[in-house]
């Protein structure tokens, strides 16, 4: 169909108008035109008046004729302008009513199509034009919404970073008002650092069209700083970016979280830091991840990061050598803590021992993932025990010195044994004694040790002042040098290059002049310390003193009486101080008594021990009387005192009137008691000043060069005990921490010195043995399990363990412990040495280690297996051995037969074996299931006896049961059929030619019981608690055939009915099998 | 002709072993207990006795330890042929005196050839 276009219409309305103003038109024109004409022929000869007037009136007369034309024009335009501006209005203001609806937001509005021109097409556009709008709008409402409902806030900015919209959320987050801030450039909501950071992301990133998520802190109206998450990203409009969005997270809660873990970190950091030991965290690859401020100060590189060994030891890998192996590894092999004492270099370089605690950090699965290390420099500790180890053997060697002067009045005797025992207590090669002839002024040398009698006779005769003897003798003063052949201040000397290097000469000074030298020498250097020196120096006294006595024994036996009263005395002082001192660690309770000793040996009136604490107070520790407690303060620093100024001065110091001695203050607690006279004993342990004991007398006193040299002996044995108790009260508390992990191990821990005794035990030796440690400290340690006969081997295994561990190697063997309840436990010893720094053997450690389970899983592992090759082998010989013998033609037809024949039963033998076993596998699995049913019991215990006929015949056996009043046993019929069988079998198997068996049934309380019993060889003890063990054989087994699965798949069986079973049995007698089975409802 | 004393508690064994060792022309005495077999031997004095370890009432270990008692069957060879196929067991075999373990199963072939070596052709 043609639609009808304006334009056709129009052109119509014209043909119509043209039409119906031209025909009357034209009419017009021709009538006018045909009147003049008939005029003009009217007047064929017009006048001239007459024609003009004609002409005149020619145009009147047309306008006349015109004026109704052009009013009928007129009023038909006019018709027809009305006619069309009708039709198009109405469309029109249909058109203008719709847009004003759609602008008022009804979308719905639909317009009628009145005509098909344009005007129509145009409402047919507007209407399509609703209906896409609906759609837009409404999608877009939805994606608003979206917005909406977004809870984080949403901005969105222009290129120039000014806000163009934000959500309800941004306006509720950060109560802006969105009218507000839309126009406002998005820096406006940072301060100057974080608008920094926006600009960045704003600038460096988005303008390259990059998405960027990041971290910032915007301000709300209140000015609050709120920290968010940007991600951000470009909104692109044709290739071109026109603005940015961006989501902004409420990052709080996270911030909080961050915050709460950077602090609960820090305050791990702070504990680990305020730890004044080091503390390290390593990985597996032994790289240190975390360590504390000590740690880090401690070290001389960088910490973190590094490898451990490489910080501590400046090594390429961990250490290895055994007893000092690398803690870390070790926990992360055994994943147990670990003790152990390294040595290491310290900041400057220096020598360093650090006590090693390391311990496992592990995961829920119980993977060791990190291990701590606590490093706990124990430098000093060490020093201070290697300095007592030393003054300790020093006052051995002087006791022992002292011990042969008094015993003995034979010069030579005591020369050769004094030098013996110097040379030992110094470490030297040899010796030699040189004596004085003041007439010749000459030395000769008559003792000598490590020298052959050639040198001796070169060097053996010295002049008075040449030589270092010589010289020495002379001056009376002690020379040494740590090496001879290099020291300067020796310029010319025989021993120069005799090899000698450590070398001292030492006064043997009489009671008024020198009597002769002793000389001391190493090939090794020999540095002497004054400490060694001043020992010496004694020793020298003492010989000296002891020459002089003999000498003077015939003149002056009186003086030596004395002398060796005296001496005598000392000792037995010396031996009374040195062991109470000694064995005591609780030095309080003994230093009392042995400040009383003194007291008495040298009559004084009181006497004291006062101690220097650290503050360089002087301390009350012990005397003779009660004047204070222990502790309290008696001389406070820079008091002047008779103690501090002898402790100052490092010498024993005599007043003889403490009345007039103005210039020392008396203590208050002294000050009432008019003392007159007092000697005063500095105590120092090498440079570290101890205390100072004093003596005070009421009257005066002399006091006599030996008297000094004695007190000067007391007091180094008063200042190693104080030392050593300081030093052991200290490391006890130091040993509380590793003895309560010692104690909580499971294994039995035995320490032991070099001597084999016990030094400590740990709670798990004390289970184990019933010995408990109070009793087993200081035991030789193969004497502590002596408390049964059996232990013998097991002594001698851990004996020898414990000697290759003496022997600085480590050592395991396993052994059978008897407790003393006489229980017996398979151990695995294992000892390892206890290295000292120098990697000398302190002791040993020994481990037991209770491996009854080990034991027991290896022991039925091996049965199972020599059970299995075992039982199969019997019936694999018919099938191997007959098959052989029947291929090789060895046998006949008939006899091939029952050849067949066996190899066919001794196969069914090995399939009942291996199903056997599978059923106990099901069973045990939970694989096999139940079918209960009434069984009838005296049929199937007929069946039973039918099967056994032939073997109860064989064997002249009765079998006999008792079935009281028939009970009704409900069970599955199978299972109890191949228990009783079992039982029955075995009851034959074990037991001679005419036995009995016995089968009784019983129910009463709900219990249905079956005995089965039998007069057999019975059941040794030792094997009743296995009998139902998978493979066990007991002691017959050697005698019968048999798989030892038997009685495993009737304690099976009797497990799945819920029952029990029981065996009592003697040797000789009999066994009797007891089954209880709850009754179950009849089925 | 030599003569070989065989001691098993299990039929068949002592059934194969009798085959194999007649069809080679050795006299055999086949014993079903320990029991009495000292005596036997003693009466029988054999050149060989081919013993199992586990039997009931008098182990093989136990009458072998008994043979090597008596100076009249001290020279007897003996061959211990057994289940026990344990290197420990073995070892206690040899030092009780069995000049040859032998462990089921085992190829009656090769224990003639044994025994053949022992007795002589």
């Amino acid at each position: 169909m043609f639609k009808t276009k304006i334009i056709y219409r129009l052109i119509a309305v014209f043909l119509v108008f043209a039409i119906m103003v031209l025909v009357p038109f034209s009419f017009t024109i021709i009538k006018q035109v045909n009147n003049m004409i008939q005029e003009e022929e009217k007047f064929e000869k017009p006048r001239d008046d007459e024609y003009a007037r004609m002409h005149q009136e020619f145009i009147p007369k047309l306008i006349d004729q015109m004026i109704p034309y052009a009013f009928y024009i007129l009023v038909m335009a006019f018709f027809l302008a009305i006619f069309f501006l009708r039709n198009m209005l109405v469309s029109l203001r249909q058109l203008q009513k719709g847009s004003l609806a759609l602008k008022d937001g009804n979308l719905d509005i639909r317009l009628e199509v009145t005509s098909d021109d344009e005007l129509g097409d145009a409402t047919k556009a507007f209407n399509e034009m609703a209906v896409a709008l609906k759609e837009k709008t409404l999608e877009l409402r939805q994606k608003d919404r979206y917005i909406n409902a977004m809870l984080d806030p949403l901005w969105v900015v222009d290129e120039d970073n000014n806000i163009v919209d934000v959500n309800p959320a941004f306006t509720r987050f950060f109560g802006y008002r969105k009218e507000d801030i839309v126009g406002a450039s998005v820096y406006d909501f940072f301060d100057e650092k974080n608008a920094g950071i926006m600009r960045k992301q704003l600038e460096d990133r988005r303008d390259l069209g990059i998405s960027s998520t990041y971290e910032i802190n915007i301000l709300t109206k209140e000015g609050v700083q709120v920290p968010v998450l940007i991600s951000g990203s470009p909104i692109y409009s044709d290739d071109r970016i026109i603005g940015k969005i961006g989501i902004l997270k409420d990052f709080r809660e996270q911030n909080d979280l961050r915050n709460e873990l950077r602090r609960s970190k820090e305050y791990v950091e702070t504990v680990m830091d305020s730890i004044e030991d080091q503390l390290i965290v390593i990985d597996k690859d032994f790289r240190i991840i975390k360590a504390n401020k000590i740690a880090m100060m401690n070290a001389r590189g960088a910490v973190i990061g590094e490898y451990c060994h490489a910080v501590a030891h400046e090594k390429t890998r961990p250490c290895w050598t055994e007893g000092r192996e690398c803690p870390a590894q070790t926990v992360f092999m055994t994943g147990r803590n670990y003790r152990t004492t390294h040595q290491h270099a310290g900041v400057a370089g220096e020598k360093k021992f650090h006590e090693i605690v390391a311990s496992p950090i592990k995961d829920a699965t119980g993977n060791v993932l990190h291990v701590i290390e606590l490093i706990r420099d124990v430098t000093d500790r060490i020093r201070h025990e290697e300095e007592i180890f030393n003054k300790n053997r020093e006052l051995v060697a002087l006791n022992s010195v002292a011990g042969l002067l008094s015993r003995s009045l034979r010069s030579d005797e005591i020369f050769a044994k004094v030098l013996d025992k110097m040379i030992e207590m110094m470490k030297m090669d040899g010796g030699g004694i040189f004596f004085l002839d003041e007439t010749k002024k000459e030395m000769t040398c008559q003792y000598h040790r490590g020298i052959s009698d050639e040198y001796v006779k070169i060097m053996g005769r010295v002049r008075m002042g040449e030589d270092i003897p010589g010289r020495v003798a002379v001056t009376g003063q002690i020379i040494t040098t740590a090496d001879i052949s290099k020291d300067a201040r020796i310029e010319r000397s025989i021993m120069k290059h005799s090899g000698m290097k450590g070398y001292c000469c030492i006064p043997i000074r009489g009671k008024e002049r020198i009597i002769g030298v002793f000389c001391l020498f190493s090939f090794r250097t020999h540095a002497f310390t004054t400490e060694e020196e001043s020992i010496l120096n004694s020793i020298g006294e003492m010989t000296g003193i002891a020459l002089e006595n003999i000498r003077l024994y015939e003149k002056m036996r009186k003086l030596y009486e004395y002398q060796r009263k005296r001496r005598e005395e000392e000792q037995a002082q010396m031996l009374s101080l040195s062991t109470k001192l000694g064995s005591a660690i609780e030095l309080r309770d003994v230093l009392g008594k042995v400040l009383d000793l003194i007291k008495n040996f040298f009559g004084a009136d009181f006497v004291w021990l006062l101690v220097r604490d650290r503050d360089e107070n002087l301390l009350l520790k012990a005397s003779s009387s009660f004047v204070g407690a222990e502790d309290t303060v008696v001389y406070t620093r820079g008091i002047s005192s008779v103690e501090g100024y002898s402790l100052e001065k490092r010498t024993p110091t005599v007043i003889q009137d403490i009345r007039t001695e103005s210039k020392f203050y008396l203590a208050p607690e002294l000050a009432g008691m008019a003392y007159q006279s007092a000697i005063s004993v500095p105590m120092y342990i090498g440079d570290k000043p101890v205390g100072v004991y004093v003596l005070y007398y009421l009257g005066s006193r002399e006091f006599k060069e030996e008297d000094l040299h004695f007190l000067r002996i007391i007091a180094n044995v008063l200042t190693v005990s104080i030392e050593r108790s300081d030093y052991y009260s200290k490391s006890i508390m130091e040993k509380v921490l590793s003895d309560s992990i010692l104690q909580s191990v499971a294994e039995g821990i035995i320490t032991v010195g070099t001597d084999a005794r016990i030094i400590s035990v740990n709670r798990a030796f004390e289970k184990m043995t019933g010995v408990q440690a109070a009793h087993a400290v200081g035991m030789p340690i193969c004497d502590v399990l002596e408390f049964r006969d059996e232990n013998i081997d097991f002594r001698i295994s851990l004996g020898e363990c414990l000697e290759m561990a003496l022997q600085g190697s480590r050592a395991g063997k396993e052994g059978v412990l008897t407790s003393s309840a006489g229980i017996k436990i398979p151990m695995m010893i294992s000892s390892a040495p206890i290295l000292d720094a120098d990697g000398k053997v302190q002791g040993a450690v020994n481990l037991l280690r209770d491996i009854s389970r080990e034991k027991e899983i290896d022991r039925m592992k091996t049965d199972i297996i020599r059970s299995v090759s075992h039982e199969f082998r019997t019936p694999l010989s018919a099938i191997v051995g007959m098959t052989e013998m029947i291929l090789d033609g060895d046998v006949d037809e008939t006899r091939s037969r029952k050849y067949l024949t066996t190899i066919l039963s001794e196969g069914l033998r090995l399939s009942h074996m291996v199903s056997d076993l599978l059923s106990i596998a099901r069973i045990e699995s939970g694989m096999e299931s139940m079918r209960y049913e009434t069984i009838d019991m005296k049929g199937l215990l007929k069946e039973i006896e039918a099967s056994f006929s032939s073997l109860i015949e064989k064997k002249k056996a009765s079998l006999s049961y008792d079935i009281d009043g028939m009970p009704l046993f409900v069970g599955d019929t199978e299972k109890i059929k191949q228990l009783l069988m079992n039982l029955v079998d075995n009851g034959l198997m074990f037991s001679d030619q005419g036995c009995t068996i016995e089968i009784q049934l019983k129910k009463s309380d709900n219990i249905f019981e079956i005995r089965v019993s039998d007069s057999g060889w019975g059941i040794p003890e030792e094997d009743m608690g296995h009998l139902t063990e998978r493979f066990f054989r007991g002691r017959h087994g050697e005698k019968i055939k048999g798989t030892g699965l038997g009685l495993s798949l009737c304690s099976e069986i009797v497990k799945m009915h819920g029952g029990s079973m029981e065996f009592k049995s003697r040797v000789g007698k009999g066994t009797e099998v007891i089954l209880s089975f709850p009754c179950k409802e009849e089925k | 002709m030599s003569k070989v004393i065989v001691i098993d508690d299990e039929p068949f064994i002592l059934m194969m072993i009798e085959d194999k060792l007649k069809k080679a022309k050795i006299d055999v005495i086949t014993l079903r207990e320990s029991r009495n077999a000292a005596d036997v031997i003693r009466r029988e004095k054999p050149d060989l006795v081919i013993l199992d370890w586990m039997m009931p009432e008098l182990s093989g270990i136990d009458l072998c330890r008994l043979l090597k008692k008596d100076p009249d069957m001290l020279n007897i060879p003996i061959f211990m042929l057994t289940a026990k196929g344990q290197d420990a067991d073995e070892q206690l075999g040899l030092r009780c005196g069995v000049t040859r373990y032998i462990t089921k199963p085992f190829s009656p072939k090769a224990l003639l050839e044994m025994v053949q070596e022992v007795v002589g052709k």
